[in-house]
């Protein structure tokens, strides 16, 4: 009985693996996510047009399932660590740019803050491994 | 590839052998920098080396990475040719916008900017050059085309318009230099942004222009009136709706200003809409001028037209719309909800600013989202794109905009009855069931009200509860906030400066995203204050968002 239960919960524990691996797709080989513009440690006063930039990949509309192709979130001030099995979460502090923007118009309150990309598969889920910018700190005047 | 040749040698007779000279079709891209004398001028030695710079480190490689061959370079300029034609584009962008950021740091007359062309033709290779049509217009396009852009041909155009993610913008026939058939020239705007800046440019001048006639108009009228002795009042009265756009800023006579309510708080006039009469609260005539300190307002409590009484929801039972209809379709359980004027938006986030009054004209909201079962019926009709999985009384989830829309098209030719998207102010309107305070139970959060991150016990669930698994607000309607995101008719502004006042969604502008209120079971309690407001890209799903339907009586 006690086997039979183990077997069970094995298996169930494999699926469940199986069940969060099967979303994250791999991401473009050599595939460089960047911030064109601002720059770490840049100094802006007011609002500024952020540039992505994406080197081996390219960028698409979301639910668009194209190989080798995403499309960008922008993560201001966030902290916590990205959940890989989770699609990438939508709030004021994670942009989305589903429509395959490649620039945005941002305007943030005066002070430090944290920028980082994220690329998004057709369902806004991470890639495996995920596919992030180094995150960069810029201050508003 | 064998077979074309002994065709082409049959028919040639007895021509010698043309191997030498191949042809193929290709995707031609010529470049050069604008102003290059220029650059010359102000600095040789450092234009040449920066220009050699560029084309090794940006040029080559990116349109190796594309699968193209560069033909050769010239001084100021460069010739490629690729297999397909995306690629041909997306290499252009790539080296467009690489220079953004290379110019970024420097002061604008040093900035070396590319002018980029690209055309669809046959073109004859030779070991270290091209020849043909087809390069001649490449290199026209590219002499037409503005710094920093890249101009495409339309044979280009057909190849990549469903492939590439970008705007286009079409300029028409050009007639160039030394080619008999004029080409037809599109912009590449890279993204949908752009194509909307440019839109919207020619939009204002659209709207300057109306403006400035019907400023016009309006002078002249009130030329008229102020010539004419005040007898005409009670004809303007009796006309409320159409005058007020118009002219209520230059009416002389204070009795005819009722007919806007966004400068007056006093109650609307009876005439405009069809208000109810207990609608008749006394504002102080001070409030306008500072939103923050506006008083608290009691919007008419809707109700079944039986029950007068406010407060706690009795939950109607029987719906709103009385099925009557022998229509097929189930409508969803629709909750009439009496006009009123209230304070919309808070001083909480700056896009909730400013505070603003509202005037509503009676609606009937739904009393739930839209759930899966009432979408799958839409998706049985033909009339929705996707089945929707998951359970039947679980909001529908994963919807663009667009889909919403199609939803509720569906729906109001389906009963013949005017569904629609709420607007944003109904919605907030609904949201607020008659309060004033930061949630609609008061301005504390309470455990157990709303399904979101960390204030119910189903927190980071994969997917929402059902519909009404919570206390309705005071109006009787369930997941005001929390639950599913919900899209309303407006397009997205950053604030409410400019916003209208009369309830009806606010269209105009940047349209690329919508707004979406209540936030979700994935986002914190702030979210779920019926002011908050966010928007998302048009035409885009999300896990997270569904919506709720609006009836116009």
């Amino acid at each position: 009985m006690k086997i039979i239960r183990l077997v069970m919960l094995c298996a169930a524990l494999t699926m469940l693996s199986f069940a969060a691996q099967a979303q994250g797709k791999p991401a473009g080989k050599d595939a460089v996510l960047y911030f064109v513009w601002p720059q770490n440690g840049t100094t802006i006063k007011g609002g500024f047009w952020c540039r992505f930039g994406l080197r081996n990949m390219g960028v698409t509309h979301a639910g668009d399932n194209f190989q080798n192709s995403g499309h960008h979130h922008l993560l201001v001030d966030v902290n916590e660590p990205l959940n890989p099995n989770e699609p990438i979460a939508s709030d004021k502090s994670h942009l989305h740019f589903g429509a395959g923007q490649t620039e945005a118009r941002i305007e943030l309150p005066p002070g430090k803050h944290t920028l980082q990309l994220v690329l998004g598969d057709a369902d806004h889920y991470p890639f495996n491994p995920p596919l992030v910018s180094d995150k960069i700190t810029i201050t508003i005047k | 590839m064998a077979e074309i040749r002994n065709i082409k040698s049959g028919k040639l007779g007895g021509e010698p052998p043309r191997e030498s000279m191949p042809r193929r079709l290709a995707a031609i891209v010529a470049g050069d920098i604008a102003g290059y004398s220029r650059l010359m001028q102000i600095d040789e030695e450092g234009t040449h080396g920066r220009v050699k710079r560029i084309e090794r480190d940006l040029i080559e490689p990116s349109i190796l990475e594309h699968h193209g061959k560069l033909v050769k370079t010239t001084g100021d300029g460069f010739l490629a040719i690729f297999d397909s034609p995306v690629e041909a584009v997306r290499c252009g962008i790539v080296i467009q916008q690489n220079m953004v950021g290379r110019n970024a740091s420097l002061p604008k007359h040093h900035w070396i900017e590319y002018r980029i062309g690209v055309n669809l033709g046959d073109v004859i290779i030779e070991a270290d050059d091209i020849y043909g049509d087809g390069v001649n217009i490449a290199t026209r396009l590219e002499g037409i085309a503005d710094p920093g852009e890249v101009y495409i041909s339309g044979g280009i155009y057909e190849q990549i318009k469903h492939k590439l993610v970008c705007g286009y913008e079409s300029l028409g026939d050009r007639k160039v230099k030394n080619i008999t058939d004029p080409v037809r020239v599109y912009r590449v705007l890279p993204d949908a942004a752009a194509y909307g800046r440019t839109r919207k440019r020619r939009e204002t001048v659209l709207i300057s222009l109306l403006s400035l006639t019907l400023l016009i108009i309006a002078g002249g009228v009130l030329w008229y009136l102020l010539g004419q002795p005040s007898t005409r009042v009670a004809d303007r009265a009796s006309a409320p709706a159409s005058s007020q756009t118009g002219s209520s800023q230059t009416q002389p006579n204070p009795a005819a200003t009722q007919a806007a309510p966004s400068s007056q708080t006093a109650p609307p006039a009876a005439p405009a809409t069809q208000q109810a009469a207990p609608n008749v609260q006394p504002v102080p005539p001070a409030a306008p001028t500072a939103p923050q300190a506006l008083p608290k307002q009691q919007p008419a409590v809707p109700q079944q037209p039986a029950e007068p009484k406010a407060g706690v929801a009795s939950a109607p039972v029987s719906p709103g719309t009385p099925g009557a209809q022998a229509s097929a379709v189930r409508e969803p359980e629709m909750l009439p909800l009496r006009g009123g004027t209230f304070a919309m938006g808070s001083n909480d986030e700056a896009s909730e600013k400013p505070v603003h009054q509202v005037t509503i004209k009676p609606f009937a909201i739904s009393k739930y989202p839209i759930t899966v079962r009432e979408w799958n019926e839409c998706a049985a009709a033909k009339a929705c794109t996707f089945t929707a999985t998951g359970k039947d009384d679980a909001p529908i989830t994963n919807v663009s905009w667009s889909d919403a829309r199609q939803f509720v098209a569906w729906l109001a030719g389906a009963t013949q009855k005017r569904y629609r998207l709420p607007s944003e102010a109904e919605w907030e309107y609904a949201a607020r069931g008659g309060t004033q305070s930061k949630y609609w139970w008061g301005d504390q959060l309470q455990p157990g009200l709303a399904n979101c991150k960390n204030c119910a016990d189903a927190a980071g669930a994969e997917q929402p509860l059902k519909v009404g698994s919570f206390k309705p607000n005071p109006f009787g309607l369930y997941d005001m906030g929390g639950g599913v995101d919900q899209w309303v008719e407006d397009c997205w502004h950053k604030t409410y400066q400019g916003a209208p006042s009369d309830g009806s969604p606010w269209s105009a502008g940047d349209c690329s995203s919508h707004v979406i209120r209540s936030g979700s079971w994935k986002n914190d309690a702030t979210y779920v204050r019926p002011a908050n407001r966010d928007s998302y890209d048009t035409n885009v799903r999300y896990p997270t968002h569904g919506f709720r339907v609006a009836l116009t009586p």
